[in-house]
């Protein structure tokens, strides 16, 4: 029962790693010194009316990175900022914005943020300190949920506006006319959570860039850009390809932070014959339980929908709340409707929330403030979001706890066992590739439909006049006798796509339980298969919900609250097809390499029953439902034709499966991109080479350029899939390495092992 | 399936053996001006095409339209329906009454790049009139207008447009949607001006016509585009004469008139005893027991305008008579009118509970008519008791409050 005051964080911390039964799983423990805070003066020319409102807050001064972008920005310098959560960073944009704005009533600015909710925070905090400079500041969210009747007083006089890219693509630049008096004063373009722009998202925001900017110019306008990201290894690099600009970096941090520790545990080995190790999950509910109980407000993060419920289910049973008391574990995650998570937020900064099970929804800068203590339950897939989840986690003052809790993935117990890599590598690049055509054609035209397009015009590429005429020959634009291409059908162009290719169409799940049906929440349409096919166990909110109906072309699933011990899992089945080779290098012996353009379809064909607690299989049944398509870029190996014929069939899908997934994990670090942006299929007689082959591939319609870059690093990637599957102490194969014996066979990690000896 | 990189490959080799082969800009500009029969005017923004017409005007719209201040007809043909910026005004009709005719000017884009000529002829030509007259263009054509001036920065341009705008859509509505079935300009066109149009281009192929000539289609395809959008100012002025003629008396032998929608319009004109002579009658000849009601719902609120309360409740003490659900609807109007108009709460009682009453007759009788019926208006009639009995108690309290206080004093 929870029903002690909290004690004190610091105590609870140090007595939880000096526990013998929790020390021996630690692999790693950093320790990082408190550091006080580096402050400038103020600079000279901010509107006095700021200053003496920050003063009122007791803000003396600001921090050196915030008077730095004060002064580029106000230098008309794009500039990015990168420096940790809850360092202060959203001052480093309104304060040249505030300060614009105040000497001059007619200033705009336009505030991007990647979601709604993250711009509702934003408009609470500018207004706030607005309000307290006494600005008479007019500045409104401009999204989906804006009522009709604030949109056009929001278009003619907001000074600020905060808004998202999808309406900046779909909703304000089709219609720039009418919001001419922001983009004609447009000062300042604000972009946060820049990190969050990369891969086929972040390409389509750069899209989205260049037709703003070229909008801009038409109204005479030339606006500074301000950056803040997470850190990340490129930040300039990526702000610079999303703006196409020079940016200046600003990265050198004078918040101060209290002292932190930061370790790696990894869960103990149960099996080691198998290699295989107690779960996460569990390990990690041990830890956060823990901590909670000793009044620790802790933040635990899960890598997927199911796990955040499934963990919430069990802290809810471990830490139970008082009669009549609503539970102080509350669970996190995108399917949740606004206003269900806007109560958590607010629960968790009143402390009326002791612990909050979450997926990577709040790793983005919601403000919920510092907790004392943060888990990653499993490797989030990419080292600056785990740095983003640990900096959850952070007092000014006192003593604070990050956790990363290995899972048995490959990339987990690399990290688990070469703890070096994760403390001092840099982070992921964040890679966007604006000129894939198919997105360079799409908002070619959009951009066309906004302002006509001249002749002699580079959008992106050099070879834009080349892709004007592809789009004339389809009948989309026209060449006028001004030599400048026009828009030349009915239809609307930006309303065609959606930046996020993921979210275009959402599954509404509708809850059948009560009375009159309920919308209980959604899930976009490439999970759907997977999580509300026929049958399935949709967990929300802790409670259980049997998928009774899926209407497909209505996007709806219809469910009912149920009481069962298991949940389900879906199984997809993959294919690939190759369209177009741009480069075939091929080997002595029939090997070869190579990368083009491929279609990967995809398509939930059953599911199994797993009961909880003990995970073990208890059913299955089969899902039907229509195959979903990609269009991308994939690269492919086939081995030499003497290795592989020493092995039986079976051996030899044994290994290929194994080598698939080592691929997988080597491909991401060596990119240093999320294992999740790369696609990897292995296919014994491949329809297009007749030849056992492995493919990878970008998981973006489109690709974003990683398939090639794997391409040219083929020797690297061949020699990290042997070192992995070599330096694993397991036996015969285990999950950290080529997968379980169940799955790759007997010999599956030697023959494994044989194949990429012969590659290499 | 050829893939986009194949097909940019070939693109790349067209494009280094074909230099674009177009017929020049000008040749199509004089093709379409002798098609037409239009005038080309040349100015600094480059060339404009003006195709006049003119046509007839009856004797009873000039004297109707001279009792008000000379306007300007105004519809455009634009390339879409979106107001988005990529989507321009490529004809626009602007009709004028004069010498006994209307006189139609239509100014017609040749290309995209003579559209910034046209919008400042066009407004030239508009902002010369004292208003100007539409259909639908508060929500269409007039943003539409704004924003292909805002697109080309013409601000000035834009000053000068008349501040008077009346959109006809509204009046039409109210006055013809109902015995019409609809208020599109084509339905009042044929149900009120009595105009037939003998070729029409429906509206949603108009900017597929226009793509058609851009792409190097026959001016000819255009042409029904251009009949439509003189048949629309045309009409416009027909039907702006035919409302002054309803207002100024017509209404009491129109064809075709919703009477509701005609009494109001009476009703804010000051025109009462109007107003209620049309009710009255429209009630008398109606047949439909529900548009009966409703009239005598209007004919309610103007007794009550006129101070004339008690012929107000009169009009439903006489639906009373007969237990049925029309009649608790009847009783609860009286106890409205005794409650707001009288102050007489009593009164106001007496009359709910009779509804309650007749209601419970209504129901036992099977007259009640639909079960969603007989429940709606159960519902009016508890909710009105309550507040009702909520009222009395209150008056009650007050009472006995300030007879307290009469007592100190």
């Amino acid at each position: 029962m929870l029903t002690a005051p909290p004690s004190n964080a610091d105590e609870a911390i140090a007595s939880l790693l000096a526990d013998p039964s929790l020390a021996r799983l630690i692999t790693a423990h950093r320790e990082f010194e408190p550091r006080g805070p580096r402050h400038a003066p103020w600079p000279p020319g901010l509107d006095s009316r700021i200053v003496e409102a920050l003063r009122g807050r007791r803000i003396e001064a600001p921090y050196t990175h915030q008077a730095a972008a004060y002064s580029a920005a106000n230098g008309r310098r794009n500039v990015v900022v990168v420096t940790p959560t809850a360092s202060g960073k959203t001052l480093c944009y309104n304060l040249p914005v505030l300060d614009a704005v105040a000497k001059n009533g007619a200033a705009r600015a336009l505030y991007l943020f990647p979601t709604k909710a993250l711009a509702a925070d934003q408009l609470v905090e500018l207004r706030a300190l607005a309000d307290a400079a006494d600005l008479g500041l007019k500045t409104h969210t401009y999204d989906g949920d804006t009522p009709a009747n604030v949109r056009s007083v929001v278009r003619s006089a907001g000074q600020v506006v905060i808004t998202n890219p999808d309406m900046l693509h779909a909703a304000i630049l089709p219609h720039h006319t009418k919001w001419f008096k922001l983009l004609e004063n447009l000062e300042y373009v604000v972009i946060d959570e820049l990190h969050t722009y990369r891969g086929l998202f972040g390409s389509h925001v750069a899209n989205v860039i260049r037709r703003l900017r070229r909008i801009c110019r038409h109204y005479g306008a030339d606006p500074v850009f301000i950056c803040a990201s997470a850190t990340i290894a490129n930040p300039r690099e990526l702000a610079e390809r999303i703006l196409d600009a020079p940016v200046e970096l600003i990265d050198d941090n004078g918040a101060p932070s209290g002292r932190k520790h930061v370790v790696i545990v990894n869960p103990p080995v149960v099996n080691a014959q198998l290699g295989i190790r107690s779960s996460s999950l569990l390990t990690g509910q041990g830890i956060a339980e823990r901590l909670i109980r000793n009044g620790v407000q802790t933040i635990a993060f899960a890598r997927s929908r199911t796990a955040v419920e499934i963990l919430t289910t069990y802290l809810r049973e471990a830490l139970p709340a008082p009669p009549g008391h609503p539970s102080p574990i509350q669970g996190y995650r995108g399917g949740y409707l606004p206003n269900e998570r806007r109560t958590i937020e607010a629960g968790l900064r009143d402390g009326r929330i002791r612990g909050v099970v979450a997926t990577n929804a709040l790793e983005l800068g919601i403000d919920i403030g510092g907790l004392d203590a943060a888990i990653s339950v499993g490797y989030p897939g990419t080292i600056a979001s785990t740095w983003q989840q640990m900096g959850r986690s952070g007092r000014r003052a006192s003593t604070s706890l990050s956790v990363m809790v290995a899972s048995s993935a490959p990339i987990d117990q690399f990290l688990a066992t070469h703890p070096e890599y994760f403390f001092d590598s840099s982070p992921e690049h964040g890679r966007i590739n604006p000129d894939n055509l198919h997105l360079l054609l799409d908002h070619l035209k959009a951009s066309a439909f906004e302002l006509p397009v001249p002749a002699a015009e580079r959008f992106g590429l050099d070879e834009t006049p080349m892709l004007l005429d592809v789009l004339e020959e389809d009948g989309f634009l026209r060449r006028a006798g001004d030599d400048r291409y026009y828009w030349s059908q009915e239809n609307f162009p930006a309303s065609a796509f959606s930046l996020r290719s993921a979210a275009q169409e959402n599954v509404i799940i509708i809850d059948t339980t009560g009375d009159r049906p309920r919308v209980i929440g959604e899930v976009d349409l490439f999970a759907a298969p997977m999580l509300v096919h026929e049958q399935a166990i949709y967990m929300h909110a802790a409670r259980q919900f049997h998928v009774d109906r899926l209407d497909w072309d209505e996007r709806k699933a219809y469910v009912r609250a149920v009481d069962v011990d298991y949940y389900t899992d879906a199984d997809l089945g993959v294919t690939l097809k190759v369209l177009d080779a741009f480069e075939e290098l091929h080997g002595t012996d029939g090997a070869l390499r190579a990368h083009g353009e491929v279609m990967v379809a995809w398509h939930a064909t059953l599911f199994k029953k797993i009961k909880l607690h003990t995970h073990e299989n208890i059913g299955w049944g089969p899902i039907t439902l229509p195959e979903q398509q990609m269009h991308t870029t994939g690269a492919w190996i086939v081995p030499p034709k003497a290795i592989v014929e020493r092995f039986g069939r079976e051996t030899l899908d044994g290994a290929l499966i194994g080598w698939a997934r080592v691929a997988r994990s080597a491909a991401a670090l060596l990119l240093m991109c999320d294992a999740r942006d790369i696609g990897v299929l292995a296919q014994a007689q491949a329809p297009h080479t007749l030849r056992p082959t492995l493919f990878l591939y970008d998981a973006v319609p489109g690709g974003v350029g990683l398939a090639e870059r794997l391409h040219e690093l083929h020797p690297d990637l061949i020699g990290a899939c042997a070192r992995m599957v070599r330096d694993c102490p397991c036996m015969d194969g285990c999950p950290s390495c080529v997968g379980p014996v169940a799955e790759v066979g007997v010999d599956g990690k030697a023959t494994c092992g044989e194949l990429l000896a012969a590659l290499a | 399936m050829r893939t986009l990189n194949e097909r940019l490959a070939n693109v790349r080799a067209e494009h280094v053996a074909r230099p674009p082969q177009r017929p020049s800009d000008e040749d199509r500009l004089n093709r379409l001006a002798r098609w037409f029969d239009a005038r080309m005017d040349v100015t600094q923004n480059g060339t404009v095409l003006v195709v006049e017409r003119s046509v007839a005007a009856s004797e009873a719209t000039v004297q109707a339209l001279a009792q008000l201040s000379p306007a300007a007809y105004f519809d455009t043909e634009t390339t879409g329906l979106s107001t988005g910026a990529g989507t321009v005004i490529f004809l626009a009709g602007v009709a004028r009454v004069s010498a006994g005719r209307i006189r139609v000017c239509q100014y017609l884009l040749p290309d995209y790049p003579y559209e910034p000529a046209l919008l400042r002829a066009l407004t030239a030509d508009l902002a010369t009139a004292s208003r100007i007259v539409t259909y639908n263009g508060r929500t269409f054509d007039l943003p539409m207008l704004a924003a292909r001036l805002t697109f080309h920065g013409l601000f000035h341009d834009q000053a000068t447009l008349p501040r008077t705008h009346d959109d006809l859509l509204p009046d039409a509505r109210r006055l013809f949607r109902r015995p019409l079935g609809g208020a599109r300009l084509a339905d009042v066109e044929i149900g009120v001006l009595g105009v037939r149009r003998s070729s029409d281009c429906p509206g949603s192929e108009v900017p597929a016509r226009y793509f058609g000539y851009l792409r190097g289609g026959s001016p000819d395809i255009l042409a029904d585009v251009l009949d439509h959008n003189f048949q629309d100012v045309v009409s416009l002025v027909l039907l702006e004469a035919e409302l002054w003629r309803l207002r100024a008396g017509g209404w009491r032998n129109a064809m075709v008139l919703d009477p509701r929608g005609m009494a109001l319009e009476l009703l804010r004109a000051g025109a009462v005893d109007d107003a209620l002579e049309l009710v009255e009658t429209a009630q008398a000849v109606t047949s439909d027991p529900a548009e009966a009601t409703a009239l005598r719902r209007v004919a309610s609120r103007l007794l009550i305008a006129l101070g004339q309360v008690d012929r107000a409740e009169q009009l439903w003490t006489l639906g009373t008579r007969r237990a049925s659900v029309d009649a608790a609807g009847a009783w609860i109007e009286v106890a409205r009118i005794r409650e707001r108009h009288r102050g007489d709460l009593a009164g106001a009682m007496a009359a709910a509970a009779a509804a309650s009453r007749v209601l419970d007759i209504a129901f036992a009788l099977g007259r009640g008519g639909s079960i969603q019926e007989v429940g709606r208006t159960r519902i009016a009639v508890e909710r009105r008791l309550r507040r009702l009995r909520r009222w009395v108690a209150a008056a009650e309290r007050r009472a006995i409050r300030e007879a307290r206080h009469r007592r100190v004093a």
